[in-house]
């Protein structure tokens, strides 16, 4: 297996040569990353490049850093992690990207052309942390109420959100109200001291 | 249990009350709720094992067929307004058994910003059934409850 991700390696540097930002093998698994300029341009060659073949898109799913170990990644807020699997090589690829221009509004082209399970992914990264992705013929939330105001996977978003629910009586349906409960705090209160686990300090 | 002399055998005498209690705790039809984990717990209680139909109790799959609502799971709030318009939709008289933590007070969902604090800020309740899921025994007993309290209503007014 580690043989046939060796090979893979060799081919994406080869053949995508500076638009690689980095590629990382790590516990099996290949990470590329790129940037966002070249980004639909690389994954329709991936898919369509036979030496690659990666033909499936597994998932798609939005990252928030800024609460990262470090603070906000140098790159930006936001990145885009993909996971594609090629049926015809057996092999899987993990690609990532920053998004730069990082204002309340991150913007990343919509993968939907080029597989089109992309759409429901794209939904859901757009729903939960407010990335937009241009090109996308449907870009509705899919999971949170149908009214739903912000992104609550971003990690400014308060946990207990900003309204609750009850039934009114009077007008004899269901009503939205602020929210009566004071947000909660989440983080443990365990110290662990340094090279916990044999984990090196971050 | 006929009166002698006045009543002819076979023939019972009791109260409008009881007879009418005993139909109603006897044949109590729930509609399916199920909303999350508890609801692998209530089809337990439901299969042959646990068997609900020896109370006389059938899933329905319309609120209009049924008497009792039990809510298993967690009541999210885009979930809200449609169990509210299931409960609004059970003719009268009507019931509501509140399943698990979440469906009781939001359990470990709590502090979130998509999930009802408690079913009953929505429907309002007769019997909770604490238990992360509770049990079908659980369960069982909560409907049994659930019958004691039907029996000891009066439908006809003293």
């Amino acid at each position: 297996m580690s043989a046939k991700l060796q090979t893979l390696r060799q081919n994406l540097e080869e053949n995508l040569g500076g638009r690689v930002r980095s590629l990382v093998l790590d516990r099996g698994e290949l990470t590329l990353q790129l940037a966002a300029a070249d980004y639909l341009e690389v994954m329709q060659f991936l898919r369509d490049e036979p030496d690659f073949g990666f033909d499936q898109l597994i998932d798609l799913c939005g990252v928030d850093y800024a609460e990262h170990a470090g603070g906000a990644s140098q790159h930006g807020r936001f990145a885009v992690v993909i996971h594609l699997l090629s049926t015809v090589q057996n092999t899987r690829l993990r690609i990532k990207l920053f998004i730069e221009d990082c204002d309340d509004l991150p913007r990343i082209a919509s993968l939907c052309k080029i597989w089109p399970s992309a759409d429901w992914y794209e939904r859901e990264a757009f729903d939960l942390l407010g990335i937009v992705f241009v090109g996308h013929e449907d870009l509705r939330r899919i999971l949170t109420d149908y009214d739903f105001s912000g992104h609550p996977l971003r990690k400014d978003f308060p946990v207990c959100g900003h309204v609750e629910m009850r039934y009114d009586p009077e007008q004899a349906r269901v009503v939205y109200e602020p929210v009566s409960i004071i947000p909660r705090n989440n983080v443990p209160r365990v110290v662990r001291e340094a090279a916990y686990g044999d984990q090196p300090d971050v | 249990m006929s009166i002698e002399g006045i009543l002819h055998e076979g023939f019972i005498t009791t109260s409008a009350d009881k007879l009418i209690n005993y139909a109603r705790s006897g044949s109590v039809w729930p509609v399916s709720f199920g909303l999350a984990c508890c609801a692998i717990e209530m089809m337990h209680t439901g299969m042959s094992r646990y068997d609900l139909d020896r109370f006389g109790m059938f899933f329905r799959p319309s609120p209009r067929q049924a008497d009792l609502m039990i809510i298993a799971g967690t009541l999210t709030n885009k979930m809200a307004p449609a169990l509210r318009r299931v409960y609004d939709q059970m003719a009268e008289p009507r019931w509501v058994i509140s399943m698990g933590s979440c469906a009781n007070g939001g359990g470990y969902y709590h502090n979130s910003y998509s999930v009802v604090r408690g079913c009953d800020r929505i429907v309002p309740v007769d019997i909770y059934i604490p238990g992360c899921p509770p049990t079908a025994e659980a369960l069982l007993y909560g409907i049994i409850q659930l019958h004691n309290k039907i029996r000891r209503t009066n439908t006809i007014a003293r």
